[in-house]
């Protein structure tokens, strides 16, 4: 307070810039060169040759399995946030209950937080092998099965599996969110609306879902772009296979540029998944505050 | 009191779907880990082992390579949270306490640094890794590529969770060091770093772990058996393999969660604050 006014403007900034120094040193020249390569012809060695424009895009684009894999990236992200807040808004409410255990309880939900995706994968993908997984043996020990089930074999099978994996590892961080948007709604407004005769469902539409709004908006948010560049669950699961079957657009990438020796094009999907998720973003945040301003 | 009872059970009634499935693999881990190699291809295949073999853990220590990759995953995570924190610390103190202009900017940065995940990115950090030189190679299969780019993407979550905390640190009592003389500078360093260390230790554990569980950027950057991390040796020992030695497999992925796991049970409350807040204001 005493220190000359003058003093104060730069220092702010000077404290920042360490951490925007870092930042963009490791990400602008990764998009420089994702540009760069995706506009030339990459060698499957890195060589790159000429100037081809737009011919990586275009190559891209008449390759089935791309637009597969893209049409699987909607379907990924939607039912995996879509599950995930779906199970995490109850979660959240009966978490912020009083009640016996409640430590324990919380404790456990947050837990597949703490795993790394990669070993849950890798723990999943053996539990649901075909003839020595628990998962068969457990559903063929109560009887919900005759045999064993080919879970990731079967593309149509493998992919929800994978989803549902998704939304389990999810919950932990949308539970999280949730919870700290409840924490800020103060008691006394259902206290009131008790006393007014609101039922328990209209309490939980009138008061806690718009107070929650701000909460799960951003849960939503963060969960799309966590989701949609999740990479070790089909990766370790089904490496995108069998057949392609299970392939969405980071796995292909990561494909097309370390296992099929094409960079130049995995480079183009990269753009065109940073575009994608840049639209996605400010569409998002420019509704976001009109429907945060209704609801305060 | 008997209300409470009622009420607890409803919970943990609603609750246990997601309880089990939530454990589910963890026994998965547990018990394949303790079966000796005979009993995991056994139809029909059961849940406990008939034999409990302890010695899988001994076998998985040399079979995974465990003693180097654990080293090479507590160097690169101690490092990187390191390298984070301290370029991260004072962007979050600037953010709790100083109403700059560009305050919003930054955060609208942070966001985009959130969304630009490494395996995003993955194409182009490799090319920049290939293109420092460093000792007689390049960053490409060096801990130090690794290590940065760690901490680079790691600095949102970091100073998210410190600002959030910073900003219930009490301003008075800086400011009443002021006016006992003390310098601005010194202030930070006598009177609100005591009171913001919790946080701090909070946010460094919750970035180690982080760093800890990455996946992609490793996987990618890194090629020579001797600077592997615990993601990457496990999912070696699955992928491509003709025969899985799935016993020593779950050995390998418990020990690596364990210990992880138990302190993160201990410190999650602390997420819910830090994160919530720092993500919506």
């Amino acid at each position: 307070m005493s220190r000359p006014a003058s003093l104060r403007p730069p220092a702010p900034w000077l404290l920042i810039v360490p951490s925007l120094i870092l930042a963009l040193f490791i990400i602008s020249y990764p998009i420089f060169n994702i540009v760069y390569q995706s506009l030339h012809e990459v060698s499957r060695f890195g060589a790159i040759r000429d100037f081809t424009g737009l011919k990586n895009f275009f190559t891209i684009f008449d390759d089935p399995a791309f637009l597969d894999a893209m049409r699987r990236t909607v379907v990924w992200t939607l039912f995996v946030v879509g599950g995930t807040v779906l199970i995490s808004v109850p979660v959240a409410l009966v978490l912020n209950q009083d009640f016996h255990g409640r430590g324990v309880a919380r404790t456990i939900i947050m837990l597949p937080w703490s795993v790394s995706l990669t070993m849950t994968a890798v723990v999943w993908r053996w539990a649901f092998n075909d003839d020595y997984g628990m998962v068969n043996v457990t559903l063929h020990r109560l009887g919900l099965i005759a045999g064993p089930i080919h879970w990731l074999a079967t593309p149509e099978l493998a992919f929800p599996v994978e989803i549902a994996v998704g939304i389990l590892v999810s919950i932990p961080f949308t539970v999280t969110i949730l919870l700290g948007g409840l924490s800020s709604v103060p008691g006394d407004i259902y206290e009131a609306a008790r006393i007014d005769g609101a039922s328990a469902w209209q309490q939980f539409r009138k008061l806690t879902l718009p107070l929650m709004r701000p909460f799960i908006n951003m849960a939503i948010l963060l969960n799309v772009i966590y989701v949609f560049n999740s990479f070790p669950i089909i990766w370790v699961m089904t490496q995108g296979g069998p057949d392609n079957g299970t392939h969405i657009l980071v796995t292909y990438l990561y494909e097309l540029g370390f296992r099929l020796g094409r960079p130049g094009e995995a480079a183009a999907v990269s753009l065109i998944m940073l575009i994608m998720l840049f639209v996605f973003s400010m569409v998002y945040l420019r509704i976001q505050p009109k429907s945060s301003g209704e609801a305060a | 009191m008997s209300l409470k009872m009622k009420r607890s059970l409803w919970c943990w009634l609603a609750l246990s779907p997601l309880v089990v499935v939530i454990l589910f693999p963890f026994a998965v881990m547990f018990f394949t880990a303790l079966k000796p190699a005979e009993e995991i291809f056994v139809y029909p295949a059961r849940w406990l082992p008939v034999q409990w073999r302890w010695e899988n853990f001994v076998d998985m220590w040399t079979a995974a390579n465990f003693g180097v990759a654990l080293r090479n995953s507590t160097v690169i995570s101690l490092l990187s949270t390191a390298l984070a924190l301290s370029v991260s610390l004072p962007a979050a103190y600037a953010l709790a306490r100083f109403p700059f202009r560009g305050r919003g900017v930054y955060r609208q940065f942070l966001l985009v640094t959130q969304m630009l995940s490494p395996i995003l990115l993955v194409v182009g950090l490799f090319r920049l890794a290939a293109m420092i030189p460093y000792g007689d190679g390049n960053l490409v299969d060096s801990k130090i590529g690794v290590i940065v780019s760690y901490a680079a993407f790691n600095i949102a979550f970091a100073v998210w969770m410190l600002s959030s905390y910073f900003q219930t640190v009490p301003r008075d009592l800086e400011e009443s060091a002021w006016l006992e003389g003390c310098s601005r500078t010194k202030a930070v360093f006598k009177v609100f770093l005591p009171l913001a260390v919790p946080a701090i230790v909070v946010t460094a554990i919750f970035t180690f772990i982080n760093a800890w569980n990455e996946f992609a950027v490793v996987y990618t950057l890194i090629r020579s058996p001797e600077n592997k991390t615990l993601t990457v040796q496990v999912t070696d020992m699955v992928a491509g393999k003709y025969v899985v030695q799935w016993h020593l497999v779950m050995a390998a992925t418990l020990c690596a969660t364990l210990p992880v796991s138990v302190v993160f049970a201990w410190l999650q409350r602390y997420l819910v604050k830090g994160l919530a807040l720092g993500a919506v204001k």
